[in-house]
């Protein structure tokens, strides 16, 4: 009997073994398949074809992701109820279903990222003059029996007054408003939008109500790795488009048609990490970078991110030149009467920083000592606002690596910013540390311009909304703040492992140092070329028999000769669109504000080099009787520009070496380019000695050619 | 004799400063005429209004029956037949004396560069200086220069020639080529208008001398009445003064 018994354990044992054998070598040899379950028909969610295919938005949405991350599903349409007890019992080991994610469900499985938002909205007929709720009064609306569009009909009928009528299915409750015999009737947002598409003659009028998300669900505590597998697959297939098409597949295009494939351009700041970065493959990113990103991918928009600087984004802001900014702006009354803020979406706190050995740490200790601040940022305000009671005063950065380096360097004893911001560059190596608990500070919004682009902001708040409600609003910050209250960083995020020698900054930042000083380049030649063009016509204008000539070149001369560049330059790029309402490209903002200012110097000395030639060549000329012309060409001209051409080299090099302040418009220029990589690796002694020896080499090469060409000319 | 200019009331103030007030003088064909005075006292001023290098403020100056001062005429045409010498040369300084020579004739009378090359050739011949065709101006001496500025000056065919003092930017050795050949112009007939302190000068081959002072004309004479029997106080004195030195 003992014997028999350990025979069977032995071979129960051999069976077992060799399964797990078999089993094992099938998960390692091929990918694993997980069983779906799916309902029979929810049009657009899942439905057989004509040929009797199962397909549908969730069917689509499963096996893209699953083709994303390399495993296999076998989809069972068992019927909504099923497939949700065959999740409970193990049978299944998922269910995509167009299932609401609801406490009640949450209490029992575990769902993946919320992959769809769904609603109530009432269509109407298409040539019908209802908009809203309040125009239901005492009219028929019809209701499809036991949809939860009927529950929100139902509860908002005496409200509106309106009578209902109910139907058994969808196809005759969409006939009855067709027909006319009612006026309205109430649906779920993808359903009535895919009935749309399928030719339904109505409209949708209403925003959706009663809004939840559609999610996938598995077996609370189980098979996580299928839950983590969706959530990567389908964050995958929204980054590469692949949902976007599917669900424009069977609803038709994006959701916000007020801005649906329209390009914005978008304001921020050059360097304001965690907010707005470029990591090291030079693509910005950030918190402030991948909510505008997803929030137009999810109102289907598209971005064009502009790094120009804080101050810079929103002056263009204010000119018109670009259509929105987000840049960790405080919402405050002072910018509520200059723009039009969204509902704020990030809420920060101001603290103090100071260098890692020093002993402040109390407000109090600041009296008569000097403090850094950046321009233009809450923390700033905080600090001034302050400043008196603790006796301390101020310093200003226009940008923060300045501002960190000034205390890290002794000059200042502290710095104020924000929370988030501090730690993440403290994260990032900057020596400083925080002392003090975030003090209140207003939240930051997204931007317009008061009264214009509503449509762009109406759209960011719906996706902020959605984005938060979605829980990707969390993980952008996650990304970059960690999840955990201490607020660790994402390593991974920006952190510029590496070789941090010359060499190999060199390497890692060749392609935008090129490119930064192809910019350089460009802006120069073009520049000189139009400025020279520009200040011959103007310095001979100063020489001709003219009176008006005259007074029109010295005025020239004297306007954009005594205007500072940096104000030119911001002048043009934001002044001139806000009189003419006409947007001007940086790069012809930057060439025209060198044009003007580099060529007021030419004009000066072509006019002086002229002048500088004996007034007796002139007379002896004219005495033999050529005309003013000709005497300018053939004596006066040869001779002044032998005493013009040192100058004109010098002006060369000076037009070279001023394109640097070019980068105030956010052009991305050599400079631009060394403050943007500083902003990610923090190694502003060595990229700042790389660019300026870039600078020195192409110097050393235009002075050469100019030599050489002056040469030539003095033979 | 028939006349060549005559000016007449010739008026030309700078801003309050009345520099010639009120000048009449006629030159007849192939006459020369030196113009004395002190310093200040306007001779370059008028002079040079004689090809409107300086704008008369009022009067008129006819030349071969055309008044030269109105705004209507084309003074570059006037001026192709008025060659004028300066103190200082101005000679061109970009180009060779040859160069400097050609470039009028070649621009206005459209005359080919080897014609041109020639004339000036011939030219550098008859003031002496055949051999500095090819030459920088900065090369040359003081005298050299201005000798290819009369040159220059002559090479357009001009009926009247102006020089204010030509030579007393000269060290003084070289003044006698210069006036050697000024004195070989005047000889072939040129009409010429000269202001000069050179009385000896003057003396030899001036037709009429003209004293002006304070922007008058106060005596004018053959050399003789002029420099023998000065009857104006105010030349009397000029001429002790620089007569004296
Ligand atoms: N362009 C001018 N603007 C103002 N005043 C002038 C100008 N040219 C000459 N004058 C003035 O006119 C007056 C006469 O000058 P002008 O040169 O004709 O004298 P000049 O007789 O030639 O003297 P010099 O013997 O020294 O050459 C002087 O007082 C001079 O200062
Ligand atoms: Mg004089």
């Amino acid at each position: 009997m003992t014997q028999k018994i350990v025979k069977a354990i032995g071979w129960v044992t051999i069976l077992l073994a060799t399964f797990f054998c078999i089993a094992q070598t099938t998960v390692s040899a091929q990918a694993k398949t997980y069983q779906i379950g799916t309902d029979v028909t929810y049009p657009p969610f899942e439905f057989a074809n004509k040929q009797n295919k199962y397909v549908g938005i969730d069917i689509d949405i499963m096996n893209a992701i699953a083709k994303e991350e390399g495993f296999k599903v076998n989809i069972k349409p068992v019927g909504f109820n099923a497939a949700v007890q065959s999740v409970q019992s193990g049978q299944l080991d998922g269910v995509i279903a167009g299932m609401t994610i609801t406490p009640d469900r949450k209490a029992k499985f575990d769902f993946g990222t919320p992959y769809f938002r769904t609603g109530v909205v009432m269509a109407v007929g298409k040539n019908s003059n209802i908009k809203g709720f309040n125009q239901l009064r005492g009219k028929r609306v019809a209701l499809k029996t036991g949809t939860a569009a009927a529950d929100y009909a139902n509860s908002i009928k005496k409200k509106y007054g309106f009578k209902t009528v109910t139907f058994d299915d969808s196809n005759n409750m969409y006939e009855d408003v067709t027909t006319g015999n009612s006026v309205a009737c109430f649906e779920d947002k993808p359903v009535m939008q895919y009935g749309i598409k399928q030719g339904l003659k109505l409209k949708i009028v209403t925003a959706p109500a009663n809004t939840g998300w559609y999610g996938f669900a598995v077996k609370k505590g189980q098979n996580k790795e299928l839950r983590e597998k969706f959530n990567t697959g389908l964050k995958k297939i929204q980054t590469n488009g692949t949902y976007d098409k599917i669900v424009g597949k069977y609803l038709g295009t994006k959701t916000n048609p007020k801005v649906k494939g329209k390009t914005f351009t978008i304001g921020t700041d050059v360097t304001f990490p965690p907010f707005e970065f470029a990591n090291k493959h030079n693509k910005y990113v950030g918190i402030d970078m991948d909510l505008i990103r997803a929030i137009a991918n999810e109102q289907g928009f598209k971005v064009k991110i502009k790094p120009v600087g804080f101050n810079a984004a929103v002056q263009s802001l204010e000119s018109g030149q670009i259509d929105g900014v987000i840049s960790g702006m405080s919402i405050t009354n002072a910018r509520k009467a200059q723009f039009d803020f969204s509902k704020p979406y990030f809420t920060s706190g101001v603290v103090m920083a100071i260098s890692k050995n020093s002993k402040i740490t109390k407000l109090s200790q600041l009296k008569g000592k000097r403090v850094a601040i950046k321009t233009g940022t809450s923390a700033a305000d905080y600090a001034n606002s302050i400043k008196k009671k603790y006796g301390f005063h101020t310093v200003t950065f226009d940008d923060s690596n300045n501002m960190y380096q000034d205390v890290t360097t002794g000059n200042s004893v502290a710095c104020f910013e924000d929370h988030p911001v501090m730690k993440y560059a403290i994260k990032q190596g900057t020596k400083l540390k925080i002392v003090t608990k975030p003090a209140e500070s207003a939240p930051y919004g997204f931007a317009v311009k008061k009264g214009h682009n509503q449509a762009l902001l109406a759209a960011f708040n719906t996706g902020l909304a959605d984005l938060k409600a979605s829980g990707t609003y969390d993980n952008i910050k996650a990304t970059y703040l960690g999840t955990d209250d201490k607020g660790s960083v994402n390593k991974t995020a920006a952190n510029d492992s590496g070789d941090r020698s010359f060499i190999g900054l060199i390497k890692q930042n060749q392609g935008a140092l090129l490119s930064g000083l192809k910019e350089t380049m460009w802006l120069t030649i073009v520049s000189i070329f139009f400025a020279t063009v520009f200040g011959i016509i103007v310095g001979l204008l100063g020489v001709v028999p003219s009176k008006f000539g005259n007074g029109v070149s010295s005025v020239l001369i004297y306007i954009f000769r005594g205007m500072p560049l940096l104000v030119l330059a911001l002048f043009i790029y934001t002044g001139i669109p806000s009189l003419t309402g006409q947007k001007i490209p940086a790069f012809i903002a930057g060439v025209v504000t060198l044009t003007f200012n580099e060529g007021a110097y030419i004009a000066a000395f072509v006019k002086g080099g002229i002048n500088a030639v004996d007034p007796g060549q002139m007379e002896a000329a004219r005495s033999l009787g050529l005309p003013f012309g000709k005497s300018m060409r053939r004596v006066i001209l040869p001779q002044g520009i032998r005493i013009m051409v040192p100058s004109f080299i010098n002006q060369f090099i000076i037009t070279l070496k001023d394109t640097s302040i070019l980068s105030i418009i956010g052009l991305m220029e050599l400079t631009q380019t060394g403050k943007i990589i500083i902003a990610r690796n923090l190694e502003g002694f060595k990229v700042w000695t790389i660019v300026a020896i870039m600078y020195l080499v192409i110097i050393t090469l235009l002075t050469w050619l100019s030599n050489w060409v002056q040469r030539r000319i003095k033979v | 004799m028939s006349e060549k200019l005559r000016v007449t009331n010739l008026v030309k103030t700078f801003g309050t400063n009345n520099v010639l007030k009120g000048i009449n003088l006629t030159v007849n064909e192939n006459e020369v005429v030196v113009i004395i005075g002190p310093s200040g006292s306007g001779k370059s001023t008028l002079l040079r209004a004689l090809n409107r290098l300086e704008e008369p403020t009022s009067g008129s100056i006819v030349i071969d029956n055309v008044d030269i001062a109105s705004k209507e005429i084309d003074i570059d045409t006037v001026r192709e037949n008025i060659g004028m010498v300066f103190q200082h040369f101005n000679l061109f300084n970009n180009l060779s004396v040859g160069e400097n020579i050609m470039l009028a004739p070649v621009e206005l009378k459209k005359e080919s560069k080897d014609q041109a090359a020639q004339q000036a050739k011939q030219l550098l011949k008859t003031v002496g200086l055949e051999e500095k065709f090819n030459a920088t101006v900065q090369s040359l001496s003081g005298g050299q220069q201005q000798r290819v500025a009369i040159a220059r000056a002559l090479a357009m065919d001009p009926d009247i020639m102006l020089f204010d003092e030509p030579t007393s930017a000269l060290d003084p050795e070289m003044v006698g080529d210069v006036l050697a050949v000024m004195k070989d112009l005047a000889r072939k007939g040129m009409t010429m208008v000269v202001v000069t302190h050179e009385m000896g000068f003057a003396k030899e081959v001036a037709d009429r001398v003209v004293f002006v002072d304070d922007g008058q004309i106060l005596e004018q004479g053959t050399p003789d009445q002029m420099f023998e029997h000065p009857k104006n106080e105010r030349l009397q004195d000029f001429l002790n003064k620089i007569l004296n030195v």
